[in-house]
Parts: C-alpha cells; structure tokens; sequence
C-alpha cells in the first residue's frame, strides 16, 4: 500500500454496517454480521474514487462513544488520532450510521467531528427507517451538521457510488461544529442539538408500530418458548453437521479412492509410490474428506450472526454465563470458538471489564473446535458400533459439547473467582439488532474463506506431517515381510515404544501415544496419524475405508491379546482430545491478545496437563469399576 | 401504590428497573457512576422509551433500538410517564 494514498477511516456504532460498507468498498470479504462486536481490528483495504484516485480504507471497530470504555473502542480512537501502529491517521472519516436509530448514532458522528477531521456521513440502512414510519432527510442533515450525508442501504448495494463520489478530491473541510459555540458543556449541547436535528431530519412517527421483529422476538425472547427455541436451533446445528455432510463426505473418500488407485496402476511399486498413496493421499485426503463438516459449521454461524439471532441468544444466556462469573457478552467469543478458538480469543476484545475478558480468553480453547470433529467422527461411531449419522451419534456429540463447555463455565467460575472484582464495575448492555435476511453472498464468501483456510492447511502442515511420517514409519527399513514387524523396526515404532509408559496408563498403546504426539502440530492429523500408523489400505467403497480403520482399530490388540481399543480407553482418547490445547496458533494468538506469553504458555500447559490428568482418572477410575 | 403504579397514576418519577411494563415514559434523569455510558447507548434526558420486559435484564426499545441493560443499569435511569 503506497504512503502517498490519502487514508479514509469507516468509524460508527457497532452494527451500523461499517463492514457491509468497507466490502462494498474495498471488494474485500470483511467478516459481517447483525451482532455488535464482529470487526475488532482495524481492517485496510483500498478503493479507487470515479475519478481513478486510489484510497487507502480502514475499517475500524464499532464504539459508542470516544471515551474508550472496551479495547476495541481503544482502537478505533487511537487508529482516529493516529496513534494506531501500521496505519496513517485518517484524511477523512466516513461516520456510518443507522438511519432508523439516529438519535443514538449521531452521539459518535458528532463526536468525530469535533475531533476537526473532514467527515463524510453514511446515513446507511435507509430501507429500515422508511419501514420504520421515519421521514429523513438528508439535505437537512448536511446544512445541520456541515458535512455531506449520503443515503444507503449497503447491503443491496445502493448509494455506494454516490458515497464514491463523495470521497473525491478535495476532501470536504471539517466542520464547525456549531452546537459547540459559545459553550462550556459541550456533552448537553451536543446532546440537545441531536435532539433538535432529529425533529428536523428524521422525526418519528406519534405512535409506536409493532414490527416483525417485535413479533418474533415476543417468542425467540419468551422466558420459556425463546429456550425452546435456542436448545431447537443449536441441536439442529449439530445434527445437520452430522447429517447432511454425509454426502459430500462419501464423494470425498471415493475421489481418494479413485485417486490411490489410478497411481497405484500408473506406477511401479516402490518408495516412491508408496509415499504418494499411503503417506500423501491417504494423509492429506483423510484430513479433507472433513470439510464439507467444517463449511457447515462456519455457515450456520454465519447464518446466525447475519440474521440477527446471535444477539438474542447472547441475551439469553446472560443469566446461565453468570452462573460461570461472565456476561452474555462472553456468548459470541465462546460460541464462535466452536468453529476455531483464533477469531473467538479475538472476539473477546468487546467485553468491558478486563477480567472477564481474560477468564473467558482462558477457557475459549475448551468449546470443542471443528478441527477436533474429525476426531470425533473417527471414534464416536467406533464406540456406538455403528455406521455415521445416526441421530445417536448426533446426541453424543451434542453430549461431548456440553462437556467441553460444562468444564470451562466450571473453570471460570473458579478462575473469576480467584482474579477478583473489577476495579470499575461493568454492567451488562447488549443491543438487539431488528431481524434481517442474511446476506448470503458474504456469508458464502466467508465460508469460502475458512474452507479455502482447512485446504491450505492441509496442503502444508498435514502434507508436511503426512511425509514425515510416512518415512517415520518407512525407515529404516526391516529385512522382515511382516507388516507389524517392520512398523516396529521403523523410527515410528521405536518412538512409540518409548512414548508407550507415558501413554499406557491412559489406556493407549505407543501407536496411539504417537499419533497424539503428531496430533499437537494440528489436531486433525490424529486422523491421518492413525491411518498411516494402522496401515489402513485404500479402497473404492468410501464408507469402506473408514470403516476399515475403524475396524483395524477395533481388532487392535495388547502383545498379550486383550482388546487394544475397549470403550473405556475410546472414552478416555475422547476425553483427552476434548480438553487437550493442541493448536500452537492459538497460543500465539492469545499471547498477543493477552499481551504476555506467560498467558498463552500458561494456558497451554494447564490444558494439556488436565487432558493427561482427566484422561488417567477416567481409564484408571474405569478400570477399577470394571468398565 | 407500587412504583410501576405511581408512574402510571401519579406521575411520580421512577426508576426504570421500576417502571411498568409496556408503557412510554420519558427519561428524566440519570444518576449513577454508568451515565456516560447509558448516553452513549442512546439514554439521555427527555429521550422517550418503553419497557418491555422485566428479568434479570431488562428489554426496552429507545429511539427505535431493541436494549438489553442490566437491573443495575436501569436503576439509574429515572424516568416519568409521557403526557
């Protein structure tokens, strides 16, 4: 990005549609929804006016003042006066706001404009203020407030051209700031001069009409109904997960199969086929046969965040995250952190009180993320004896979540406990977004995005690990023809048998204790791990060569013929995976977000020492009840 | 006379925690350490507001926005009923 490009910054209230905004823009893919909090770092792209001159664009974090009560409100403000690392201090400043909620969202805009940098006002979502009885307008607004206002509605896309032209050259001056002469409370001024503006420019209708989203809301709020509906909606989500991927799934594992097969006839047997059909084919592809999960994972989020349910659902939960010493502030970082804990740390940044932040910072890594599905696809019909997808399965990984997420409340509670109360008090206050249609096209865009992530990383780190041990297991080479004897000649087996005592009082062999080893690189490479290291063989039946792991597995034993794989020691693999932090990006990540490595490093050998811990009570205590 | 009927019959001023259900009243006042930050959410003096429900949070639309705020929070909004 060239210095010499004038810089414009998207500054607004959270939800305003700074983001539909900035992508409208800079035809970037910002993340969006209809719940506050959903950009918490500044976001550059760049744009080009009609006249060809090129933008930088900043998309800062929603705020509702610039006071800077939350750390995202801290960013916007330093990124405003330029103290932001990275970007330059803004030439002009676009100030999105709501036209349906203006008498709130002009505090800011009016604030911003007493800084005396040259604004732009964004009077966005037009549409819902026309539904609303609301009679705008917008010359009367500029005259008001000395600034150039243009009508939007981004999402659909209108008004973004006339914004375009508004950000020509010569940028508009800064304002006077009128409501500020000739006074010394400059708060109350501001305050009555909104007040005033708002009769002018946007007066309301006399009477309050009842809208669809009020209807809606009078169920999905509803002390008893609205549960309902929220323990509906997120079983529907997990068992679509583990319904509908099915299909895709299947075309997968038969495109590897096809794939083993046609180089496996192309070329002569040898290392050198051996590495590309059991360590990188049946490595990479035993890893991305789990996409079509992931995809619907991140696409219910999105379709939750961008209707709007997100917040009510926060709202609900305010009173059962309490019981865990949070707010329902912390509902969206721990419930994004299902579908990966990195965006779900970095949510966090717009809970107030810094205590609650770094508690919920802590446990997030325990919401069971879908680079664990995987896993729990391998073994969960394993210990049920049964094909995938049934509706069992379904409620046993509903079962794994709630315990994952039981344990961390548990942890807050004690962890809140422990750090104290805040030196200012922090209040909950949350706002309910009206109800929109989900903008499917930056929905799909940003699944597109984590999918394209999953492939990318399985195109490196797990082809990486996949080689690796493939020539682990390959090398050095055993005179003998017997498959277990070679695996036990090869580096794998002598690092498993080694491994093996630390492992063992878990209920796992050195193989297992291996392909946990692997498994701390990324957690979806325990799949790939134990195919390699169970000397699974390629079919064309999908169905087939999962259940063929399963089933080698299953008839897995000790040296002295007991059952390798009992239902205790699959619960107690579960057990470990579910509380194990095995993710090195998400302690980087919470190492910056928490400012100290002691957090991060901490928070990393606390998980894995309760995984050990917890995975040993289980197989031992089972033992003993003889489970 | 409850406080939730004192508004309605009276007129007296109450606190929003207090206020009754699904009835405009208009903020009179706000006392308390979280004033800048009920403002900055759109609660300022002689802004109009209904209350919807009642709970551990409260629910109230303010300016054509749907709020949820905490009990504690409503306690220093002290609003009058609409003449």
């Amino acid at each position: 990005m060239s210095e010499e490009n004038p810089t414009i910054a998207l500054v607004g209230n959270p939800n305003a549609g700074k983001s539909t905004i900035f992508n409208a823009l800079t035809g970037k893919n910002q993340r969006v929804g209809n719940f506050s909090g959903v950009t918490v770092e500044v976001k550059i792209g760049e744009t080009y006016t009609p006249h060809g001159q090129k933008l930088n664009v900043l998309d800062l974090p929603g705020c509702y003042s610039l006071r800077a009560e939350s750390k995202d409100e801290q960013v916007a403000l330093d990124a405003l006066t330029g103290k932001l690392e990275s970007t330059a201090k803004p030439d002009l400043v676009v100030c999105v706001v709501d036209a349906s909620n203006l008498e709130r969202h002009l505090q800011l805009a009016l604030q911003v404009i007493e800084m005396k940098l040259p604004c732009v006002l964004a009077l966005n979502m037009v549409d819902l203020a026309e539904n609303a009885g609301l009679r705008l307008d917008p010359a009367k607004l500029s005259e008001e407030l000395g600034i150039p206002v243009v009508a939007m509605q981004a999402d659909a896309g209108k008004g973004v051209i006339e914004l375009k032209q508004a950000l020509r050259h010569p940028f508009p001056p800064a304002s006077e700031a009128s409501w500020l002469l000739n006074t010394d409370d400059g708060e109350s001024h501001r305050r009555g001069f909104i007040s005033g503006l708002c009769e002018l420019a946007a007066r309301r209708p006399d009477s309050s009409q009842r809208t669809f989203s009020d209807k809606l809301d009078s169920i999905l709020l509803h002390p008893l109904f609205g549960w309902i509906a929220f323990i509906a909606v997120m079983f529907g989500v997990f068992w679509a997960i583990f319904s509908f991927a099915s299909i895709p799934m299947d075309a997968i594992e038969g495109l590897k199969g096809s794939l083993a097969e046609w180089v496996t006839t192309l070329m002569p047997e040898g290392d050198l086929r051996s590495l590309i059909v059991d360590g990188v084919i049946e490595g990479v592809g035993g890893v991305l046969i789990f996409l079509p999960q992931i995809i619907l994972l991140f696409l219910f989020i999105g379709l939750l965040e961008s209707s709007g349910y997100m917040a009510r659902a926060a709202y609900l939960m305010d009173g059962v995250m309490a019981k865990a010493g949070l707010s329902g502030k912390a509902f969206l970082p721990l419930f994004s952190s299902y579908a990966c804990a990195i965006p779900g740390v970095m949510a966090t940044r717009t809970i107030d009180s810094a205590k609650e932040r770094l508690v919920t910072i802590f446990v997030a890594p325990w919401m069971s993320c879908s680079a664990r599905l995987p896993v729990y696809f391998l073994l969960v019909p394993l210990l049920l004896h049964e094909k995938e997808g049934t509706w069992k399965q379904a409620l046993f990984l509903f079962g794994i979540y709630f315990f994952g997420t039981a344990t961390a409340f548990i942890v807050a509670r004690i962890l809140r406990g422990r750090l104290g109360p805040d030196a200012k008090p922090s209040h909950f206050m949350l706002e309910l977004p009206s109800y929109r249609k989900p903008q499917w096209g930056y929905i799909f865009r940003h699944v597109f995005d984590r999918a394209w992530a999953f492939v990318r990383k399985a195109g490196t780190i797990i082809l990486g690990l996949s080689i690796l041990l493939w020539a682990l297991k390959t090398y050095p080479k055993s005179d003998s023809d017997d498959q277990g004897e070679a695996l036990a000649y090869s580096a794998m087996g002598r690092i498993g048998d080694f491994i093996e005592p630390a492992v063992k009082p878990l209920g796992f062999d050195g193989r297992t204790g291996t392909a946990i080893l692997t498994s701390f690189a990324a957690r979806e490479v325990f799949v790939s791990s134990m195919a390699i290291l169970f000397s699974v063989e390629e079919t064309d039946d999908d169905e087939e060569t999962r259940s063929r792991l399963r089933d080698r597995i299953a008839a897995a034993t000790w040296p002295d013929g007991r059952a390798l794989y009992t239902p205790l020691s699959l619960v107690s693999l579960l057990v470990f995976f579910i509380y194990a932090l095995q993710c090195l990006p998400t302690t980087a990540v919470v190492a910056r977000e928490t400012n100290s490595w002691k957090w991060g490093i901490g928070q990393f050998v606390f998980m894995s020492g309760f995984a050990y811990l917890a995975s040993l009570l289980v197989f031992q205590i089972g033992t003993l009840l003889r489970f | 006379m409850t406080a939730a009927k004192a508004t309605r019959e009276v007129g007296l001023p109450v606190s929003l925690d207090e206020a009754g259900l699904n009835c405009d009243v208009r903020i009179s006042s706000l006392t308390g350490p979280a004033c800048d930050r009920l403002r900055d959410l759109g609660f300022c003096e002689q802004m109009q507001l209904r209350k919807i429900s009642n709970g551990r949070n409260l629910l109230c639309t303010v300016c054509g926005a749907k709020m949820a705020i905490s009990r504690e929070l409503a306690k220093q909004v002290i609003v009058s009923p609409m003449r």
